[in-house]
């Protein structure tokens, strides 16, 4: 019994599609996007601890301290957060 | 005659003001283009979802594509668990989409240029993702701030850094979104006019440069929804499989 050859024309359409996906994937995503990425996990991290660091400063009322502290501690998980993501781009 | 390059990204008042104590819930540009880029999103999803001939006419085949893009992004970056989420991301993939492919429009309002709009979209993700994760893992999913292996001595440290790598999450998911379509508008706007006061004369290149930038601006307008929805997704993917 002859094929349907609305059924033939899908399956080719089909195949020629997941070809065409296979080679999508290898494609790598843009750089600019990455490095952007990048930085923004860096900045934010730093940010983030900075602001913890002044509300807890004004809550204790030890200024200086507790900024300073948690600047640096901030800019520690930034870069934790930068290798991370750094680490999930190479799989 | 050159304009303020950030006059674009002015919220103004469109009708009269209304008052909820004293928070001002008026209803301006910003909510008008929001209001606009829903209601595309409903009529362009529910003109496609209506008839489902076999062989689709363009809108259909549209809704579908965009279906089968946010399907595959959830099953290949947060897994099979993930699914009964896919409503909320592909809504706000839809919505973050809309809005700034609506900002390309000349004379619209971009909404997500403006970072306490992708602030609070990010921070209804954060939550949400923290309550999803203490609902299916229960106090376990504190575990996510110790990571194994650690000496005792130096865990309290390690669980601070943890703490703030993880409170910086909705912040570098808003800061990315906005500071992409501050930049670029911003940019497209300097380089307009220049076009205006260099003249007939010099006005040719950065003429040039403004059509090559509303190109990469509508491709940066596609990439930036499309990693807010994919972190959404790897950020579900941290609540729902514990790994650590």
């Amino acid at each position: 019994m002859p094929k349907d050859p609305f059924k033939t024309r899908l399956e080719i359409a089909k195949s020629k599609i997941s070809k065409r996906n296979l080679y999508k994937d290898k494609e790598p995503p843009s750089s600019i996007g990455t490095a952007f990425k990048l930085s923004t996990e860096l900045v934010s991290a730093v940010a983030v601890g900075t602001i913890i660091g002044f509300i807890l400063d004004n809550t204790f009322g030890t200024k200086p301290w507790l900024i300073l502290i948690f600047f640096f501690v901030g800019v520690v998980a930034g870069i934790i957060n930068v290798f991370r993501s750094a680490k999930n781009m190479q799989e | 005659m050159a304009t303020n390059p950030m006059h674009q990204f002015e919220v103004y008042r469109i009708g009269p003001e209304i008052k909820l104590g004293a928070i001002d819930i008026s209803f301006t540009n910003s909510s008008l283009f929001m209001v606009i880029s829903s209601v595309a999103i409903l009529l362009i999803f529910n003109f496609g979802s209506r008839k489902n001939s076999l062989l689709p006419s363009k809108i259909q085949l549209l809704t579908e594509l965009s279906y089968t893009f946010v399907s595959k992004m959830i099953s290949d970056t947060a897994g099979s668990k993930a699914k009964p989420y896919f409503a909320f991301i592909f809504s706000l993939f839809m919505f973050v989409l809309f809005c700034n492919m609506f900002g390309m429009i000349p004379y619209a309002f971009t909404v997500t240029s403006h970072i306490i709009v992708t602030f609070i979209l990010a921070s209804f993700i954060f939550v949400g993702v923290t309550i999803i994760g203490f609902i299916k893992h229960g106090l376990g999913y504190l575990k996510l701030f110790v990571p194994s292996g650690v000496p005792a001595v130096l865990l309290p440290l390690i669980v601070v850094i943890e703490i703030i790598s993880y409170l910086s999450r909705p912040v570098s998911l808003s800061v990315r979104l906005f500071a992409n379509m501050m930049a670029g508008h911003t940019m497209m706007k300097v380089f307009g006019g220049f076009v205006i006061s260099l003249g007939i004369v010099g006005g040719w290149l950065p003429l040039s440069f403004s059509v090559a930038l509303t190109g990469l601006e509508i491709l940066v307008a596609f990439l930036q929804a499309y990693v807010f929805a994919i972190l959404t997704c790897i950020y579900l993917n941290d609540a729902l499989n514990l790994h650590h």
